[in-house]
C-alpha cells in the first residue's frame, strides 16, 4: 500500500498567551526568525487570545505613535503577514478554530491557516519539537 | 554586565539525553521558577546534557554573584544563558550577573531546539 509522505516541521510553537500579557509574543517571533534565519521551517498555532494577533480588522500599522508621528509600526498581523511571505514555505500560521469562535474572531488574515482543535495532535505528529509558550 | 563564559555543558555519557530548556519567570511570578531551575539541575546531576536559556522575565534570576540555583546548575555541569534581547530590555547592562552565566542571543536556542534529539521545553 502505498503510504503519502508528510511534511515534517522543524519547529512547532504553540503559542497559548494572550499578545498582552507579557514579553512571549515577542520571543515567539524571535524564535521563529531565528529559526527562518537557519534555514529552518517553523509553524505557530495560536491558541487562546493569541487568535486575535492574526484578525484582518487591524489593517497594516498600528495606531500613530504621538511621539513619533511619521514612524511606521506594523500591526501583529502584517508582521505575521510578512514572515510567511519571506519564509518561502517555511514559516505557518494556524489558527484555532474553536479558539476563535469562543472570542469572535474569526476574521483572521487569508494567509493563515484555520485547524481545529482536533488536529492538534497530528500537527504536533507533524513536527520534529513542539513547545508550549504562554502557560496553560 | 558581568558575565564570564560558562562550562560547555554537561559531558552527557551513553544512553543521557540532551535538554534545551528555557525559563521565561521571574522569581517573584511564584515558586515555579526555582522548581523549575531545581528539575534541570536534578537532571544535569543524573548525567544528561542540560541547557538552561533564562529568557524574558527569567534573566532575573541571574542576577546577583551567588544565586543557589544558578550554583547548583553550574556545579552539576549544566550551561547558563542569558538572552542578549530580554537582559537589555530589563537594563540589566549595569548589573552584575552571575559568574556562572553567558550571554547569548536567540540564534543558539533556534540551533539548539533544531539539533536531532534535542529535548525542549518552554516555562
Amino acid at each position: 500500500m502505498a503510504r503519502m509522505e508528510r511534511r515534517v516541521w522543524d519547529l512547532l510553537l504553540i503559542l497559548t498567551a494572550a499578545p498582552h500579557s507579557g514579553d512571549v509574543v515577542t520571543s515567539a517571533l524571535r524564535l521563529s526568525q531565528a529559526v527562518l534565519d537557519r534555514g529552518g521551517s517553523v509553524r505557530v498555532w495560536a491558541c487562546g487570545y493569541a487568535n486575535m494577533m492574526t484578525q484582518d480588522t487591524f489593517g497594516d500599522t498600528k495606531l500613530p505613535n504621538t511621539r513619533d508621528p511619521e514612524g511606521h509600526y506594523p500591526s501583529p498581523s502584517a508582521v505575521v503577514q510578512r514572515m510567511i511571505a519571506d519564509g518561502d514555505g517555511r514559516f505557518g500560521w494556524i489558527a484555532c478554530t474553536a479558539c476563535s469562535e469562543e472570542r469572535g474572531a474569526v476574521h483572521h488574515v487569508p494567509q493563515v491557516r484555520h485547524r481545529s482543535p482536533l488536529r492538534l495532535a497530528t500537527t504536533i505528529a507533524g513536527a520534529r519539537q513542539t513547545l508550549y509558550l504562554g502557560g496553560a | 554586565m558581568e558575565a564570564q563564559t560558562a562550562a560547555t555543558g554537561t559531558t552527557a555519557g551513553a544512553g543521557a539525553a540532551s535538554y534545551f530548556l528555557v525559563e521565561s519567570k521571574g522569581n517573584w511570578a511564584g515558586p515555579n521558577a526555582a522548581a523549575f531551575l531545581a528539575d534541570a539541575a536534578a537532571l544535569a546531576e543524573a548525567g544528561h546534557r542540560v541547557r538552561v536559556f533564562l529568557v524574558e522575565d527569567g534573566v532575573l534570576s541571574a542576577v546577583g554573584t551567588d544565586v543557589p540555583e544558578i550554583r547548583r546548575l553550574a556545579e552539576a555541569g549544566a550551561e547558563i544563558l542569558v538572552d542578549d534581547f530580554s537582559a537589555a530590555q530589563r537594563a540589566l547592562s549595569a548589573t552584575t550577573l552571575s559568574p556562572h552565566v553567558r550571554i547569548a542571543g536567540m540564534d543558539l536556542a533556534a540551533a539548539a531546539l533544531t539539533e536531532d534529539g534535542c529535548r525542549g521545553v518552554w516555562h
